[in-house]
């Protein structure tokens, strides 16, 4: 017995100093850290992006008006900051600085934990709120339950997307369809165009763009007070009421009409997004983070135009640069965050595809450029941003791709698919809001 | 252990003698034993037991993941048996089990013998290990990599629906991984052609094995292909089937590359398992308490079927050793 207990001990001994290394997280330094050396900063965009090319520049003018601070830049996988930002600046080894993803299963469960600085003071000294349009800031600020929209300053924004109607200006010449400009003649070029035996709208059923597809048809019917109430849960929501049951119906229909492909259930974003560039399909509905790559692959005539006849889209700030509350150097951090909402980063969001929030609109040069920048103006002064449909609740995203796989294979109905998103909305803001 | 005891018959003696024992010697060596065991022994505490440990006390607690946990007792597990998506993630693993266990191993036993008694007799044995090598390709394939390109040839206007096309059956084109009919039966078809190989190459291995004199001595007393296959090949490669059929079943109880690479578990949770719904409420819901009594059980129920293959292995040798 003598040798299970001697060996007992090693092995709790060794779990226990497994256990205590674990849990060597530094605390951090929780101040300004004005004398620090070094600005760790992590992001996850492309280095060909919009925002990965002006971020580059930030980063240049940053490391020339701080002479003698050393920038750490490192580029994650959007997963890998995803699904391990709690952990990652709960520790001694995050970063100073770094871009996050927006929304209440994100930043705001990291804010409600207090991981996260509040940048409120800052906000206002810097004159940062100035710059975002009310929409805007909703994403940058959370209560203390970790719910957008009000409360506190815990991220800043400083780019902006939304979803459009992307089209092919070749095919419709081709089959004589006139461009839309109110809903009704949009529903009349997609007759128009299957008429002449050609699927009118790509889509994605295994992906987000039905589930956009939903929003932008519900969002028809909807007003500011819908969208607070889904977004933020200011009231409930009858999902059998309008504008949802109007978006589920319509959605139903439009399949039904030839408009979006019964075959489309399986279809992934990047499907839908190469049938449009190839040429195989006249429209589109996605969002502005096409508009780039677009550019730079299509070699026909294309151009874009808002979703006819609606006021609200979907859409809103872009992901966030937020401050752990454990950086040794938040000062610096806040230069940076700074110098990324100054004019001359903006125009390189906007002149290499990205949607710039605080641009002199002056300085975009491409004329395609100037359009998607105009149209995200128009819809953010409206303050006609709906964000996204998934965002309410963790895990939304799979429930809202199910849902739109069966109203494009048929296997439910619109009142069935309703149903089966409104459960786990219920449940998902129970368990956030406790009500 | 019985594996040292390799003959049994007629004349073993009712009682064993009992081995000369030096009790001194006997002592040193079990000790030396525990220090060789003893790294072994630290690691799997620190790989597989904390975590194990971890996993048990958060699926007791109410935890997003950051913060502090809440205990909550079985609150998890009660909701787990109350989960219509878990019981449909378990029904779906039945049918894994089908499509990576019970298929692929009968399957594989017959191509091992086809391959091992005619294939390697008429032709060349080269013909033979280029035939297992190409059965075993998929398996050397990362899954995720494997399932991206069936989801190519699978999608509505992929290879596959082209060649029904081109061959005539254009009427029974689909989108195979789209339609809650047909997703299950399609995963299942690609697991089966994934699978299949593992089972020929240990197939194979096995028969190169067996007494060549047994086949010869049962051809002599007229013995055809099936009855040599029933009465020779099948007992005699028993041991590799257990582990066959073990191993496989283990993989098919926790399969989730390639159930997330085809279908994310969709569409309506027609190809949901429980190890992508662990994953979806552990990461995409933030509900990590969940998430860990979903695991805990998936845990258990490998833990349980694995050692009743055990047991079914033990007794047949012990069967054997008695005849």
């Amino acid at each position: 017995m003598t040798r299970f207990r001697k060996l007992g001990v090693a092995v709790v001994t060794a779990a226990l100093a497994a256990g205590t290394l674990a849990a060597c997280g530094g605390d951090g330094d929780s101040g300004d850290g004005g004398d620090a050396k070094t600005l760790k900063l992590w992001h996850y965009e492309s280095a060909n992006s919009a925002m990965g090319i002006a971020w580059d520049r930030a980063i240049q003018i940053f490391k020339d008006e701080h002479p003698g601070v050393e920038v750490q830049f490192e580029r994650k996988a959007f997963e890998q900051i995803q699904q391990n930002a709690g952990m990652i600046i709960n520790s001694s080894e995050g970063p100073d600085i770094m871009e996050y993803n927006k929304g209440n299963a994100t930043a705001g469960l990291l804010s409600s934990q207090g991981l996260l600085t509040d940048l409120t003071t800052e906000t206002t000294k810097r004159g940062w709120d100035s710059k975002l349009s009310p929409s805007l800031q909703t994403t940058a600020r959370y209560s203390d339950k970790g719910v957008m929209g009000e409360g506190n300053w815990y991220g800043v924004p400083n780019y902006g997307e939304y979803v459009m109607v992307y089209y092919n200006k070749d095919l419709f010449t081709k089959h004589g369809v006139t461009v839309p400009t109110t809903y009704d003649e949009f529903t009349k070029a997609m007759d128009a165009f299957v008429a002449k035996g050609v699927t009118p709208l790509a889509e994605a059923g295994a992906e987000y763009p039905a589930g956009q597809l939903f929003y932008q048809l519900a969002l028809a019917k909807a007003d500011r007070k819908f969208v607070d109430d889904y977004q933020l849960y200011k009231n409930p929501v009858d999902f059998k009421a309008e504008p949802l049951k109007s978006g589920a119906q319509t959605f139903a229909d439009w399949v039904a009409k030839g408009y979006v492909a019964k075959t489309s259930a399986s279809l992934k974003a990047e499907d839908m997004g190469t049938a449009f560039i190839s040429g195989k399909a006249p429209m589109i509905v996605s969002g502005s983070w096409w508009y780039g790559r677009f550019k730079n692959e299509i070699k026909f005539n294309w151009d874009s135009f808002l979703f006819p006849g609606n006021k609200f889209h979907a859409g809103s700030s872009g992901n966030l640069w937020v401050v752990p509350a454990g950086s040794k150097a938040k000062g610096l951090a806040y230069d940076f965050i700074d110098i990324t909402l100054r004019p001359e980063i903006q125009a390189l969001i906007g002149n290499n595809g990205g949607v710039p929030v605080a641009a002199d609109a002056s300085q975009i040069t491409d004329p395609k450029n100037q359009k998607l920048i105009e149209n995200f103006n128009t819809i953010s002064q409206q303050d006609g941003l709906a964000f996204y449909p998934d965002w309410p609740v963790p895990g939304y995203y799979d429930v809202l791709v199910s849902g739109f796989q069966s109203l494009i294979n048929g296997s439910k109905t619109p009142d069935q698919v309703l149903d089966a998103i409104a459960k786990p909305y219920g449940e998902g803001v129970k368990e956030i809001t406790g009500k | 252990m019985a594996l040292t005891q390799t003959s049994a018959g007629p004349q073993r003696p009712a009682v064993r003698p009992e081995p000369v024992r030096t009790p001194r010697k006997r002592r040193d060596g079990g000790a030396a034993y525990w220090l060789y065991l003893l790294p072994g022994a630290i690691l799997f505490v620190l790989v597989i037991g904390v975590p194990l440990g971890g996993t048990l006390y958060l699926s007791l607690t109410k935890w997003s993941g950051v913060g502090d946990p809440t205990f909550i007792g079985f609150d998890n597990y009660t909701r787990l048996f109350q989960d219509e998506v878990f019981w449909t993630s378990f029904k779906n693993t039945i049918a894994m089990i089908v499509a990576m266990v019970v298929v692929p191993t009968l399957l594989g036993l017959l191509l091992a013998a086809v391959l091992f008694d005619v294939i390697g007799r008429r032709f060349k044995p080269r013909t033979a290990a280029a035939l297992r090598a190409a059965f075993y390709l998929p398996q050397v394939l990362p899954v995720v990599v494997a399932g991206i390109v069936w989801g190519w040839i699978l999608r509505p206007d992929g290879a596959f629906n082209s060649l029904l096309d081109v061959i005539g059956l254009g009427a029974l084109q689909h989108d195979w991984l789209g339609d809650p009919d047909t997703a299950l039966p399609t995963v299942m078809a690609v697991m089966i052609w994934v699978q299949i190989g593992y089972p020929v190459v240990v197939f194979m291995a096995a028969l190169q094995r067996v007494d060549p004199e047994l086949y010869e001595a049962a051809e002599v007393d007229g013995a055809n292909w099936f009855h040599r296959f029933r009465s020779i090949t099948l007992p005699q490669i028993r041991p590799e089937t257990f582990v066959v059929a073990l191993t496989c079943t283990i993989a098919a109880l926790k399969v989730f590359g390639p159930v997330f690479a085809l279908t994310r578990g969709g569409p309506e949770n027609a190809t949901n398992v429980p190890s992508y719904f662990a994953y979806y409420t552990f990461f995409k819901k933030l509900q990590v308490g969940y998430g860990s009594a979903i695991s805990t059980v998936l845990t258990l129920i490998i833990i349980v079927v694995a050692g009743l293959f055990i047991w079914l292995q033990y007794r047949g040798e012990r069967q054997d050793r008695e005849v």
